[in-house]
């Protein structure tokens, strides 16, 4: 077994040129290749990291944010719930207001319908009155009421002014003599006769016969009535009570 | 079959003989670099597949490096690399028929021997200047100075013959067996001559690395950290 310088020498030259041509191409740049791709990483992991933070800053301010949309929200709330209550309060109040107003309107519109309801009650209770008197009456209807309603027709006439008897008995008008049941003639006559005295002349009298006047005596002329019956009493009557029932 | 203990010269340059270990070494040389620039052309940021394998054994020799020197690759990643991968190679080129691996012959070796004794002392002398690289051999303490020369020699000594003896080995026993047996028997023998080659490949560089590491701690002027001694 020999060793051959020369070939070791070779060889060591061989594996020196080696590793420089290695180093050179291949351990170097592969090397420099990671280094990059390290640094690269790093960059973006730098950038990442910053862009988390910038994330985290953006969330926090949203949080701000939003807790400030909650206090705005709580403030937007109460100041909607001042304002329906009070708008709630104002409506109460007009409602209340209203309600009284009506209650009393109510009120009022009852208090004239009780008043219209005891007028009118009064009305009736006034003609049924009226009508009971008039029935009452017409059993009244005797020679003594005639002759009493005679008396008062003859005393109206006596109590007209002069020129206004003179005015009725003028240019022969007729008069017209009413009453509650047929007359007989000779009571005309003397009914005609009486009354030409009161009036101090002698008009011509026609008599004649309306029940509705229940008992009494009147003298009617084209310009001229003296209303003296039962009917026309009860009418007064009846008048002065509708007028007293609506005062 | 010729002897491995012999080398044949194929040529003569001039009064140089070239080796069939020496054109061997070349074509690996050759393929390496080519390989190498054909790599390297189209490096991206974003990796192909055949890149990502070379970044991961760029990567894993770093790591080597890392965990066994306790410095940044950088300074020693070609020569380690380079000594691991041209080892690694040089083993393996007997998968090619009739290709002798470099390293199973002396010369080889001895190359790679020198070349690491004298990258211990380079390395020693640019981390701890002369005088640092000196004062190693008085690690530690001046009574070791003769033994740690001898070291010095006798590690290299063995760097040469642990690679020699197992690839020449491996080279010797496949010779045998395929001159006995040439079909199908030598395959398992092949394929434990791979595994030895990558594992002598592995502690070659390791070695190297450890001899570098011990001789550069041991130069830093503030050496606070334990030291320790390889073996030889």
């Amino acid at each position: 077994m020999t060793i051959d310088w020369a070939t070791v020498a070779i060889q060591t030259v061989n594996v020196l040129i080696l590793i420089w041509l290695l180093g050179r191409f291949f351990w170097r740049p592969v090397a420099a290749m990671i280094e990059q791709r390290r640094v690269t990483a790093q960059q973006g992991l730098a950038e990442a990291a910053a862009k988390r933070d910038q994330a985290t800053a953006a969330l926090a301010e949203i949080e701000r944010t939003r807790a400030g949309f909650a206090q705005e929200r709580d403030a937007i709330l109460a100041a909607a719930h001042d304002a329906a209550e009070q708008a709630r309060a104002t409506r109460m109040e007009a409602a209340e207001k209203e309600a009284a107003a009506l209650e009393a309107a109510a009120k009022a519109a009852m208090a004239r319908e009780k008043v219209e309801a005891d007028k009118a009650w009064a009305d009736r209770a006034s003609r049924l009155a009226v009508d009971i008197a008039g029935r009452l009456a017409v059993r009244l209807d005797g020679p003594a009421v005639r002759g009493i309603f005679l008396d008062w027709l003859l005393d109206a006439i006596r109590a007209l002014p002069e020129p206004a008897r003179q005015a009725v008995t003028a240019d022969g008008v007729t008069l017209e003599a009413i009453s509650a049941t047929e007359l007989d003639p000779a009571d005309q006559d003397r009914y005609r006769t009486l009354i030409g005295e009161a009036f101090g002349a002698h008009p011509p009298i026609t008599f004649t016969v309306n029940p509705a006047l229940i008992a009494g005596l009147e003298l009617h002329g084209p310009h001229f009535a003296l209303s003296n019956s039962w009917q026309a009493d009860l009418t007064r009557i009846l008048a002065e009570l509708s007028h007293d029932n609506r005062l | 079959m010729t002897s491995p203990l012999t080398s044949v010269a194929l040529f003569h340059l001039g009064p140089v003989p070239i080796t069939t270990g020496v054109v061997v070494a070349w074509v690996i040389m050759a393929v390496l670099v080519i390989g190498s620039i054909l790599v390297t052309r189209h490096l991206s940021l974003i990796p192909s597949a055949s890149q990502a394998v070379f970044e991961l054994i760029v990567d894993t020799v770093d790591g080597q490096i890392r965990d066994t020197m306790r410095v940044e690759p950088g300074p020693y990643r070609s020569f380690i690399g380079t000594l691991f991968v041209f080892i690694f190679v040089s083993n393996w080129s007997s998968l090619v028929p009739g290709v002798e691996p470099p390293t199973a012959h002396l010369e080889t070796d001895a190359a790679l021997a020198l070349i690491v004794f004298v990258a211990v002392i380079w390395f020693g002398i640019r981390a701890g200047g002369v005088r640092g690289y000196l004062a190693t051999f008085a690690f530690p303490n001046p009574v070791m100075i003769p033994l740690n020369f001898i070291e010095s020699l006798t590690r290299t000594f063995s760097l040469l013959v642990r690679l020699f003896g197992n690839v020449m080995s491996g080279v010797f026993v496949i010779g045998i067996v395929l001159s006995l047996a040439g079909l199908l028997v030598p395959i398992p023998l092949m394929a434990l001559d791979l595994l030895t080659g990558a594992v002598q490949a592995y502690i070659f560089a390791v070695l190297a690395m450890v001899f570098i590491a011990g001789t550069v701690s041991e130069g830093q002027p503030a050496p606070d950290t334990s030291k320790q001694r390889t073996p030889p």
